[in-house]
């Protein structure tokens, strides 16, 4: 189907949109990018009846099209993926997929059906290895966002919006989509593709616009673009790739050490050092206990055996528990933002000081306002957090803007071990720089930080020490000398055997 | 260019009507008392305020309670009850044993700090649903306010009256300067601490709280500690105002208090509220129960109407916070 979008306006605080033109012909993907908090996803939700334009139409196949919900827009084939997963935990993947595309709240639940029909789509895109009836609240966060995809897919919609659909996802698993979306394609669907990952934009779309400011920027095919001039009309000024000053070799004492480190859902012991001002790579597939490493060091799994020890002035704290880890200078940004990490409902200044509060407050527990207030608004501006203020709820900040003030709260904290779970995750391309200069510069001032990464170029740029994990097992130890990217990527797959390789990774 | 023009205007129409909606809590109660003011010539009279006075501490100190419970995201069934037994063992305490007033009023309110106790070791440490543990809770205090008085009302005397007395024609009594102290305070408490803080963040993502340091169990237990301490001094109010011990006292005040903090504000859901909000919506509850009755209103008509009330403010607050 052909969507065409005229003259969108859209207002909440400030303007967000102003005068977008876009127009999508069948069959072709087209791609939005734009810095965080660009209007990207505001777009998004007008087309699919998420959020009402002040001014401006839609027109589908040359027909006036205005939905007033979601069950509008689907109603009309127009189906979105959303960034912020609208899964819920307590149903099954069936469950949640039928949740979407039943048509009527009364239609009986046909469950063989419903699991043979979720059998296909997952198989599609490449969830094989999960089981219809399991429960969504135990998969992985990229398992989930597969799941966000297999739902979008379900609709058997002719115009397809897909926010950030990657963001969780490993390169091979981003691979399969786009293949998806290709075959989409050339079934005459339009696809609608938001993506800060501005190489795989350049490859999978057709044309792509640029969003700065609320106006397009620049709409083309994609052909005759580089990332560069992407870069500078998101950015509306050249940035500097070459920026990030090489990591230096150090040579402290350890900070951290964790030995035969063993929990529920890491049955291998793992054992490493994390010596004091070095950024520590964990590189592995989708499932392969990164992030339940990452958990298992801050305290939040029950520790079946083994050790993490803190080393400070000579002192060695045993962490056991997230309090006791936070006291110990140890600071967490969750994979999975909504669910643990952000307070959707409070201010973006209650977001940020929640771990923090004695920074903030006189000797009493007494909160200490006008502290809060400019210790926080120095925080977002180093981090360029985009918002209306310090004051403004959580909730209505874009995402990668969220994200930062992730970070934000451990930085206020004066946490000197930080692990990053995914910390760029969307994240737009000028941020992100942002977010690597501002760590390695932390780096250089003595933090540590361990950081989980989907994407090896991040990792390879960043760390100074990369530790490799295939199944749930530690597997490799790479040093920045020495490390190329075939080799991380045969020792991430080194322990999946050929028969339980997780069908969800094609070997690229 | 227009379009600005356009936000801006917008800007300044909403600040009005921002005003008005932060405040809309303040002014309903302004316009039930007005109301009741040009219907009948005796409400506003000193009488009534009296009257107000002596109904109003129990409910207010319990109801702070409630509201901190709500916003961490748990819920106290049990309050009416525990300011039974509190009543009760102070009532028993004076009469029977003739302990001191003093020391009979610590027992009372640490009979209610144990039955707090005893909801939070059950629902935050067990993790035990804690609807069911407070509703167990609610019988299990009733049953023990009956044994203790021996299902009698225990007359006490004067002595704990002095308590709810007006000081001379002020209408001011020690139970109410009492009541307004604690309303202030813990209003400080929720927004000016840290505590507070972490209150509304287990109340708004217990999960997210666990990762930055907060021990949900931790805050959930405090909470449901103080809310059975106020309602251990709400049954020390309690039996001031009555000079006695009533085994029957409190029987459906957690309602009360659940739909003050409510149509004060707070969301059942956990993660927003305010102490003051509940103490308005005390008045509210307050003064419509006495206005419908100046004016004749049958009990049963009463209790259509109080309900109705509540409905309404949930709607309101819907619309107000989505
Ligand atoms: N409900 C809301 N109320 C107020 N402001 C809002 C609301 N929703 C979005 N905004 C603001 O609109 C702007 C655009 O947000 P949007 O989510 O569309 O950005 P985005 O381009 O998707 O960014 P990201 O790449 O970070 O996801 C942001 O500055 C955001 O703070
Ligand atoms: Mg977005």
């Amino acid at each position: 189907m052909r969507i065409v979008a005229k003259g969108i306006c859209k207002s909440f605080a400030a303007p967000v949109l102003r005068d977008v033109d876009l127009e999508i012909p069948p069959g072709c993907i087209h791609g939005l990018v734009g810095e965080n908090g660009a209007g990207k996803t505001t777009f998004a939700k007008i087309i699919v009846g998420l959020e009402d334009a002040d001014a401006g139409s839609l027109l589908l196949d040359g027909q006036p099209y205005r939905p007033a919900n979601t069950a509008d827009s689907l109603g009309a084939g127009v189906a979105i993926c959303a960034q912020e997963l609208s899964l819920v935990d307590d149903l099954s993947i069936a469950e949640n997929i039928l949740l979407h595309i039943s048509t009527s709240s009364w239609a009986r639940v046909r469950r063989k059906s419903a699991h043979e029909k979720t059998s296909t789509l997952l198989d599609l895109v490449g969830l094989e290895s999960a089981n219809p009836r399991s429960r969504v609240g135990k998969l992985s966060l990229a398992e989930k966002q597969l799941v966000e995809i297999a739902k979008t897919l379900a609709t058997d919609a002719k115009v397809l919006v897909l926010d950030e659909p990657t963001s969780a996802l490993t390169a091979p698993q981003a691979e399969r989509l786009h293949g998806i979306l290709r075959d989409k394609a050339s079934d005459g669907v339009s696809v609608i593709y938001i993506s800060h990952r501005l190489g795989d934009v350049l490859s999978v779309c057709d044309r792509v616009s640029v969003l700065r400011d609320g106006k397009v920027r620049l709409t083309e095919e994609c052909g005759a673009l580089s990332e560069k001039a992407l870069i500078r009309e998101m950015a509306g000024a050249d940035a500097d790739f070459d920026a990030l000053p090489r990591p230096t070799e150090s040579s402290a004492p350890p900070h951290l050490s964790v030995r035969g480190l063993r929990t529920s859902r890491l049955p291998h012991p793992i054992s490493f050092n994390c010596q004091r001002g070095e950024i520590l790579g964990i590189a592995g597939l989708a499932g392969s206990g990164r992030t339940e490493l990452l958990g298992a060091v801050f305290g939040l799994d029950k520790r079946l055996s083994g050790s993490v020890k803190i080393h400070e002035d000579g002192r060695i704290t045993e962490v056991r528990n997230p309090r006791q880890a936070i006291k110990c200078g140890i600071g967490l940004v969750a994979e999975d933002r909504s669910k643990d990490g952000v307070f959707r409902d409070q201010t973006l200044a209650f977001n940020v000081t929640i771990a923090g509060l004695g920074g903030i407050s006189d000797r009493t527990g007494r909160l200490i306002r006008s502290k809060e207030a400019s210790t926080v608004g120095k925080l977002i501006d180093a981090l360029r957090v985009r918002s209306n203020g310090v004051h403004q709820k959580m909730r209505e900040l874009s995402g990668g803007n969220q994200q930062k003030s992730m970070l934000a709260r451990w930085l206020h904290c004066g946490s000197g071990l930080l692990l990053l779970d995914e910390p760029t995750r969307g994240v737009d391309v000028a941020a992100k720089l942002a977010i690597h200069e501002e760590l390695v510069r932390l780096r250089d001032t003595g933090i540590t930080i361990i950081a989980v990464s989907s994407e090896l170029e991040e990792l390879q740029s960043l760390c100074d020490r990369i530790l490799v994990l295939s199944n749930r097992k530690l597997v490799a130890e790479l040093l920045r000398s020495n490390w190329s990217q075939q080799e991380i990527l045969a020792a991430a797959f080194s322990e999946y055997a050929r028969e339980d390789e997780p069908a969800s990774v094609a070997v690229p | 260019m227009t379009l600005e023009r356009r936000h801006l205007a917008t800007e300044t129409g909403n600040r009005a009507f921002r005003i008005l909606e932060e405040n809309l809590i303040f002014v309903s109660l302004l316009a039930i008392v007005a109301f009741f003011g040009v219907i009948s010539e005796s409400f506003l009279s000193l009488t009534t305020l009296s009257t107000l006075f002596n109904q109003l501490p129990a409910l207010t100190v319990v109801s702070i309670g409630m509201t901190l419970v709500l916003i961490s995201g748990g819920i106290d069934l049990s309050v009416g009850s525990v300011v039974a037994l509190s009543a009760g063992v102070i009532g028993v305490g004076i009469s029977l044993f003739g302990l001191p007033l003093p020391l009979a009023a610590c027992l009372g309110i640490l009979a209610g700090a144990l039955a707090g106790l005893a909801n939070g070791g059950l629902g935050a440490y067990l993790r035990l649903p804690i609807f069911i543990v407070t509703l167990g809770m609610l019988e299990v205090a009733r049953g023990l306010a009956y044994l203790v008085t021996d299902s009698q009302t225990v007359y006490i005397g004067a002595k704990i009256q002095a308590f709810a007395i007006p000081w001379g024609g002020s209408g001011v009594s020690a139970s109410i300067l009492v009541a307004l102290t604690l309303v202030v305070a813990f209003e400080f408490l929720l927004r000016s601490t840290i505590f507070g803080r972490q209150i509304v963040a287990v109340g708004s993502n217990e999960s997210a709280a666990e990762t930055s340091g907060i021990d949900p169990r931790r805050i959930r237990c405090t909470v449901l500690v103080i809310s059975g301490l106020l309602a251990g001094l709400g049954g020390l109010m309690n039996a001031a105002y009555l000079g006695s011990a009533d085994p029957n006292a409190g029987i459906g005040l957690e309602l009360s208090a659940i739909a003050a903090a409510v149509i004060g504000g707070t969301s059942l859901m956990g993660g927003r509220g305010s102490v003051i909000g509940a103490f308005v919506g005390v008045l509210i509850v307050s003064v419509l129960q006495i206005g419908l009755a100046q004016i004749g209103i049958t009990e049963p008509t009463k209790r259509v109407i109080t309900g109705a009330v509540i409905i309404l403010a949930v709607i309101l607050d819907r619309w107000r916070a989505p």
